[in-house]
């Protein structure tokens, strides 16, 4: 099949969920597919200024079509129409202009869809929230395929969701719970498949010395992804301050770059961006893996870490990541300060009972996503109508 | 080596039944409510407010919709420009507003917004508590009823 995947944006260095996702699924149908990546100059998330030269490349075996931004987001006015949009006390046309002012606003990636959308024989849209996915889809619905990466947020209850939803031909979902969430706003009986995302097993014992040169001799809990405050990171430091406070000694180590300030605590580790190898040492020699995140669709970060044997700590507020546990039997969970402290308490404490629950994580990412699998379901989808 | 399994339910609900135990009885040490004493009443009650806090969905309940028509009581945190002054006088005078106003005002909200913003979801955690002992007494009204028909008064 002549395949497209519409996101917006896209490149190896880009840390983003839902870009690493569609950059992945589009390599593994690659194999199989002609596939053509539709995306935008831009390389930051906040601004969208462009980046990339626009225009055609090749990234390994896909096709890139990059469309210039045609203007940068202006956050003050996205704010604004944001709490409207999210108090319920928007207008039809707010709501349309607030995935105009989310971005990034690429008119002439509109404009591909709309002259040779029908060239192609499906075409994936990744994240309904943003500018190419929202008015895209419209214009090739009939092969439409849309992977909504929804989170159980505000956004999901705008009325203007409702027909938007009822447009693609099918759906790929990266949780139940994400299908629960969309199929209550989509009509009932459209194709669909819960793919989450593929992994590789890990083979090659991981090389540890790297953690010498960043001094982490001592037992450590890991935070990795974005630091950010909508990430729950914010709430995970200050749990962790009461954790240490009460007498905990564990280190809080945080990989990744940091949108916010990070308190200078004597037990909290930021590292910033880390390479692979760094990343891979880290998630073999941590105790757990802390994810905060209160909204969702799928953490990929979590599935990683039970692909190395980590247990897991997650917010109980994120349904995901809490049904991600508890289809695992792969972690623990709270939903507030001193639920926080004794779930750690109990993965430090019980050494063979929290490297159990490791092992159970890594089954289950064995039984549910092993690329074979993932691609099955996709192909399934793809061939559903 | 394959060990025995290790259910989250399980450990969960241990958790759970251990962090109720010691947030009553720090409560109590506190000079919390006299009836935490009963351990069946705490948990009671704690199975109220968290289903409150937990399980509903802040953005549907009943009391702001019953409010809305008196007053508007969400938090407004957007700025609106606006003048009464038509042509160009107005279109001057919004011009500043805009240039140098807003960036000023902005500049000075955005040290507050996050306290706005705690405010508007904690009001809304409230809303849910009152409804969910609302729901609680209507359940319990339709049980008494119920099992008080035919009953001598």
């Amino acid at each position: 099949m002549k395949l497209a995947c519409v996101v917006h944006r896209f490149g190896a260095d880009i840390a983003g969920g839902s870009e690493g996702h569609c950059r992945l699924i589009a390599e593994h149908l690659a194999a199989q597919h002609d596939v053509t990546i539709i995306t935008t100059c831009a390389k930051d998330h906040i601004t969208w200024r462009n980046h990339y030269p626009p225009g055609e490349s090749r990234i390994g075996p896909l096709r890139v079509l990059r469309f210039p931004v045609a203007r940068e987001r202006e956050l003050h006015r996205f704010m604004d129409l944001s709490d409207l949009v999210f108090a319920d006390r928007a207008t039809a046309e707010e709501q349309e202009q607030w995935f105009r002012e989310n971005g990034p606003d690429a008119p002439e990636l509109l404009n591909h869809l709309r002259q040779h959308g029908a060239a192609y024989d499906r075409v994936l849209f990744w994240s309904y929230r943003y500018y190419g996915a929202y008015f895209g889809l419209p214009l090739v619905a009939d092969r439409a395929v849309l992977v909504p990466t929804a989170e159980d947020d505000p956004l999901i209850h705008v009325d203007a969701l409702s027909r938007y939803f009822a447009l693609p031909q099918g759906f790929l979902f990266l949780t139940p719970e994400e299908e629960t969430l969309v199929a209550s706003r989509a009509p009932a009986g459209k194709p669909s498949a819960i793919i989450g995302c593929g992994l590789d097993p890990v083979l090659a014992a991981a090389d540890l010395s790297c953690l010498d040169s960043l001094g982490l001799a001592d037992r450590f809990v890991l935070y990795l992804g974005r630091i950010d405050p909508n990430k729950g990171c914010q709430t995970l430091i200050r749990h962790f301050q009461r954790y240490v406070d009460g007498g905990g000694t564990v280190q809080l180590v945080m990989a990744g770059p940091a949108s916010m300030p990070i308190p200078d605590h004597p037990l909290i580790r930021p590292l910033g961006f880390v390479d692979d190898g760094v990343r891979t040492a880290l998630l073999t020699k941590a105790r757990a893996l802390m994810m905060p995140s209160p909204f969702e669709s799928l953490s990929m970060v979590l599935l990683e870490a039970w692909n190395h044997g980590l247990p897991a700590l997650v917010n109980a507020r994120c349904k995901v990541l809490r049904g991600q546990v508890e289809r695992a039997d792969g972690g623990l969970y709270y939903g507030n300060t001193i639920e926080f402290i004794a779930a750690l308490d109990y993965l430090l404490d019980h050494e063979d009972a929290a490297r159990q629950l490791g092992r159970q994580g890594l089954t289950y990412v064995d039984r549910e996503y092993r690329w074979p699998i993932v691609l099955n379901r996709i192909e399934a989808l793809l061939g559903a109508f | 080596m394959s060990e025995a399994k290790v259910s989250v339910d399980v450990v969960m609900g241990e958790i759970e039944r251990d962090v109720r135990a010691r947030l009553r009885l720090h409560l109590i040490k506190r000079g919390g409510a006299a009836d935490y004493q009963d351990e069946a009443i705490f948990d009671a009650v704690h199975a109220v407010l968290a289903r409150a806090v937990d399980e509903r969905n802040l953005d549907a309940t009943l009391l702001p919709e019953l409010v809305d028509g008196d007053v508007d009581w969400r938090l407004q945190t957007h700025l609106t420009l606006t003048t009464h002054r038509p042509g160009l006088a107005g279109r001057c005078i919004l011009f500043v507003k805009h240039t140098f106003l807003l960036p000023m005002t902005r500049w000075l909200f955005e040290y507050s917004q996050d306290n706005f913003r705690r405010q508007d979801h904690l009001n809304r955690i409230l809303f849910a508590c009152i409804e969910e002992l609302a729901l609680e007494n209507a359940r319990l009204r339709r049980e008494i009823t119920s099992a008080s028909v035919g009953k001598p008064v």
